[in-house]
């Protein structure tokens, strides 16, 4: 009772020294805010600097380059050959091949590594890291590297470019299954686990559908990104629009070039069109 | 009445960090029970709950259930129990983006193979039984929404159906009415006592709110510090053991 009433007492007193003991402490953070706010812009604008003197940027080169540029596309590059469309018909199929069968490589590795390096569903934490190692391996190499090495191996052709496009997906989905399924409600699992439910029966019942739309989209946007790999790694050779890209310009035939420049711009759209609507039905 | 459902030997649990949740409690609960369980939080009786059908993990101890000692359970034989064993939660744990009926039915995955039950093959049999339940729990006609479309009260009574349709021996409901409004509660309460009537399974319940373990129970324990601190009829438990069950003393005296 007596600490009540003391209590009882003492605010009125406290309220004002209070109030602005608060204002100061308001001014304080403010004051770390803008410094905090201030290094980091400065930082990012250093940097900025940095990097335009050392790729050498200057606006002229743009100015004229722009108008170097116009002049490549109007007088080499125009009018697109219509003609080479039926001999594209096959290379651009080649690089359709290569980015589907490359993502579902990637899918069903992508799925094993995932599960194994999701903390909440790994059957130890060091295979967690070792497939967390895995994946960041295999991210860290670009499909293109990824694509010369395997030429050596391989050779040339389709082949060693869907193997390119799958390895350095199973980088990318991997990681991105492993935070979908971490992020899972783990009341839900524990909800079906007390049922008595199996591994499987888990898995099948609590997991999938809580992973189901992250999955799908993931999944995708990889299809989207592979056909743009897809159709860069033709440069070094591994089949598809790339190299017929790659060989026609270095036959100075820029005509047929710009169309196979085209056809990938429409394939690309085409893909994500479809993809879109995909995403649209299963979501 | 007599028959033991569960029987429990200096049952202990400690966490990692020290923290000691559960000392040597001893008790046993026989067939058809509706024992509610109070006590302050952090007392230990979501622990003690959980212990049970081994969600966590007992440091020593004994829990007989149908003859066999949980604690020492492998993996098999563990899945086999829990299916006897339902389990209800505060949180309701439904999977949100399935519909209420398949909510049901994980009822039966105890009790089917592993593929079967991964893919949610059921069968017409057990797809009639789970919508006979969901119509016993007043929810026939959610039956085909996402358990999220619910509101929490049928959320929990969808809960409730799934534990039923585990034909349990034992229901664990871990404050079952802690997320919902009074009218909701009562509800939940009432659908769970009718099925502990009607179906013979001895259920444990955790609550917070003492005036409806006093009308629901047929024995009340009271847990603080991890022990048991009373056990009896709701008649028993008197306005002076309600306050020494939840006051602090160390806390008293230090402020």
């Amino acid at each position: 009772m007596k600490t009540a009433s003391v209590n009882m007492e003492a605010p009125p007193g406290n309220k004002e020294k209070r109030a602005s003991g608060l204002y100061t402490e308001y001014k304080r953070r403010r004051k770390i805010l803008l410094k905090t706010q201030g290094t980091v812009f400065g930082v990012i604008g250093l940097l900025a600097l940095w990097s335009l003197w050392g790729t050498g940027f200057n606006l002229l080169s743009i100015i004229t380059g722009t108008y170097d540029m116009f002049v490549f596309m109007f007088t080499d590059l125009f009018p697109p050959d219509l003609t080479a469309i039926g001999s594209l018909i096959g290379p651009a199929l080649d690089t359709l091949y290569m980015s589907y069968v490359g993502m579902v490589i990637s899918v069903v590795f992508s799925l094993v590594l995932g599960i194994l390096a999701a903390e909440n569903l790994t059957p130890h934490v060091i295979i967690a890291k070792v497939s967390r190692a895995i994946t960041a391996f295999l991210r860290s190499v670009p499909a293109v590297v990824w694509a010369i090495i395997l030429v050596a191996g391989i050779g040339l052709g389709p082949l060693t470019g869907t193997i390119a496009i799958g390895l350095s997906g199973i980088g990318i989905l991997g990681k991105a299954y492993a935070e979908v399924l971490e992020g899972m409600d783990k009341n839900q699992i524990e909800g079906v686990r007390a049922t008595g439910a199996g591994w499987f029966q888990v898995m099948g019942q609590a997991v999938w559908p809580q992973f189901k739309a992250g999955f799908v989209s993931w999944s995708l946007y990889k299809l989207d990104m592979n056909i743009r790999e897809a159709a860069i790694l033709g440069l070094v050779g591994a089949g598809g629009l790339g190299y017929y890209l790659q060989s026609s310009i270095s036959l100075f035939q820029y005509q047929t070039a710009a169309m196979a420049i085209l056809m990938i711009f429409a394939l690309i759209l085409l893909v994500e069109f479809i993809t879109a609507k995909l995403r649209e039905r299963i979501i | 009445m007599g028959e033991t459902i569960v029987d429990i030997h200096n049952l202990n649990k400690t966490y990692p960090d020290g923290t000691v949740a559960l000392k040597n409690i001893s008790m046993k609960a026989e067939k058809g029970e509706f024992i509610v369980i109070i006590g302050p939080s952090g007392a230990g009786k979501s622990t003690f709950l959980r212990s049970i059908n081994r969600l966590s993990e007992p440091t020593s101890g004994e829990i007989l259930f149908m003859g066999k000692d949980i604690v020492k359970a492998g993996k098999k034989e563990l899945r086999t129990l829990r299916r006897n064993i339902g389990m209800i939660f505060q949180g309701f744990n439904l999977v949100k983006r399935l519909p209420t009926v398949r909510n049901v039915l994980h009822g039966k995955l105890g009790y089917m193979s592993s593929l079967k039950g991964a893919f949610g093959l059921f069968d017409q049999d057990q797809v009639e039984e789970a919508l006979g339940i969901l119509k016993r729990v007043g929810l026939e006609e959610q039956a085909f929404k996402r358990a999220d479309e619910l509101s929490g009260g049928q959320q929990q009574r969808v809960a409730i159906a799934r534990a039923i349709n585990q034909s349990p021996q034992l229901i664990l409901a871990d404050e079952p009415i802690a997320s919902l409004d009074p009218n909701s509660s009562r509800v939940v309460m009432d659908y769970l006592k009718k099925a502990c009537r009607e179906e013979g399974f001895t259920t444990f319940v955790n609550l917070h709110q003492v005036d409806f373990a006093k009308e629901y129970a047929d024995r009340i324990i009271g847990i603080k510090d991890g022990e048991i601190y009373f056990d009896g009829s709701g008649d028993d438990l008197t306005d002076e053991v309600i306050e020494a069950l939840y006051s602090k003393e160390k806390e008293a005296v230090a402020g």
